[in-house]
């Protein structure tokens, strides 16, 4: 089927680019927008690595038509700090050593931003329950579920 | 392994009866997309390859949970994850909040739909265990005619079901609970976000301490997900005392025809029939006496 031209929005800026039905909205965010903090692993939706937020709810772009994305609000771990100050969910994850080799990082920090925006309190237990979908390879897990309530704590105070 | 898609033909329509005609005019080689976590992920491996896709996510009201005296309705685009996070579900229909809130990851049942989940008819669904018990029926739309059918009816062996090319299920339609019925799953997994090795949900009513109706679907036990019926008549009419429960559960595990395979065996698939539906049938009965 040929190109056609779909309207993406990006952590609040507008793209207006050419993509084939086929292509997936991780390959348009990394290929075709050279916007990588988006990773790939599984392509499957087994890992989470690829979760961005789609018009606020976590999504695999793995498994996400780009063409289905067109015009609504997509947000990346880019999109996340606001003016060059991190995030408190990105500032946490720093505190508490939540990162080992980062690669799982991106999607871990928006599954967990889905999770504070509905649920500014959770327990461990919906910590772990929230991110069953997020594989950490370096099985950093201790540390990033201490990183979430900390950030849940900070949030709460204000901080963002 | 996850390859890039190969190139398909893509169509947006929106309405149902548009839908319906693309459908039923390219038959087994167009798929439907809603959600998109079975149909894309089984195209990146090369399980699914349609020459055409039709989302059906720009089709208006397809989207809803409503629930009345008569019941409860979703439609073909309701998340797994809305049915999770909807009280109605989770006070009046607590089989089908358990099995939604015990499906794989936030991600996939926020983009994962029920009803794709049931047109995958994958014999683990855990949501068509759920819905079985609660007795659901479906509203299949077809280019030219409209029909309704018990869940039961819907299947018909693995990834297969009653579907004719350009048939679309848009509806799921719960009855009303009875007074003084309780339900319950469970279900036995390797890791959070993988599909059952087992999965039973059962349904009781129960007044004066008699067992008037029950309902026992097993998944993961058979090429499609099952109603135990010997099961189910052992306890009806009962007061489910111990001894009636310990045969219902013995004949459910009978009723089970399991097979060996990666995530588990057939002896102990039939032993955790026995556990679980043991669970089940005791955790119903104290809901529905509460």
């Amino acid at each position: 089927m040929a190109e056609q031209i779909v309207k993406f929005i990006v952590n609040g800026k507008s793209y207006e680019i050419p993509i084939e039905p086929q292509m997936t909205l991780v390959e348009v965010l990394r290929d075709k927008l050279d916007i990588t903090g988006t990773k790939l692993s599984c392509g499957a939706g087994e890992c989470g690595a690829c979760t961005v937020l789609i018009d606020g709810k976590p999504a695999l772009s793995c498994l996400t038509l780009a063409i289905t994305a067109k015009e609504k609000n997509i947000l990346t771990i880019e999109g996340l700090a606001e003016g060059g100050d991190l995030h408190p969910i990105q500032k946490a994850f720093i505190d508490h050593g939540a990162i080992q080799c980062g690669f799982c990082t991106p999607g871990m920090i928006l599954t967990t931003k889905a999770l504070l925006d509905e649920n500014s309190n959770p327990t461990q237990e919906e910590v772990k329950k929230a991110l069953a979908g997020n594989l950490c390879r370096c099985t950093g897990y201790v540390k990033i579920i201490d990183a979430v309530l900390a950030a849940a704590e900070e949030m709460r105070k204000g901080g963002s | 392994m996850a390859q890039p898609l190969k190139p398909f033909d893509y169509f947006e329509p929106t309405t149902i009866e548009e839908a319906t005609q693309i459908l039923s005019k390219y038959g087994t080689k167009a798929k439907v997309l809603a959600g998109g976590v079975d149909l894309v992920a089984r195209m990146r491996r090369r399980q699914a390859q349609p020459q055409y896709v039709v989302s059906i996510l720009s089709v208006p009201g397809l989207d809803y949970i409503q629930s009345d005296k008569a019941g409860l309705r979703f439609g073909a685009l309701t998340t797994i994850r809305s049915i999770e996070l909807s009280p109605i579900v989770e006070k009046d229909y607590a089989v089908l909040y358990e099995a939604a809130s015990q499906i794989a990851s936030v991600q996939v049942k926020t983009m994962g739909t029920a009803v794709g989940n049931l047109c995958v008819a994958t014999p683990a669904s855990d949501i068509a265990s759920a819905l079985y018990a609660l007795g659901a029926r479906l509203r299949i739309v077809g280019p030219a005619s409209e029909r309704i059918i018990p869940i039961e009816n819907f299947f018909v062996g693995v990834n297969q079901t009653v579907l004719e090319p350009g048939e679309i299920v848009t509806e799921v339609i719960l009855p009303s609970p009875a007074p003084q019925t309780g339900g319950a799953f469970f279900k036995l997994v390797r890791t959070a976000s993988d599909i059952a090795k087992v999965n039973v949900a059962v349904s009781l009513t129960v007044t004066d301490n008699t067992c008037r109706d029950a309902k026992i679907a097993l998944g993961s036990v058979a090429p499609t997900v099952f109603r135990a019926t010997q099961a189910e008549e052992a306890l009806k009419d009962s007061t489910l005392e111990p001894k009636v429960v310990e045969e219902a559960v013995q004949l459910a595990a009978q009723e089970a025809k399991p097979i060996t395979d990666l995530r588990s065996t057939v002896e102990y698939r039939e032993e955790m029939v026995r556990v679980l539906v043991r669970r089940a049938v005791e955790k119903a009965m104290t809901r529905a006496r509460a």
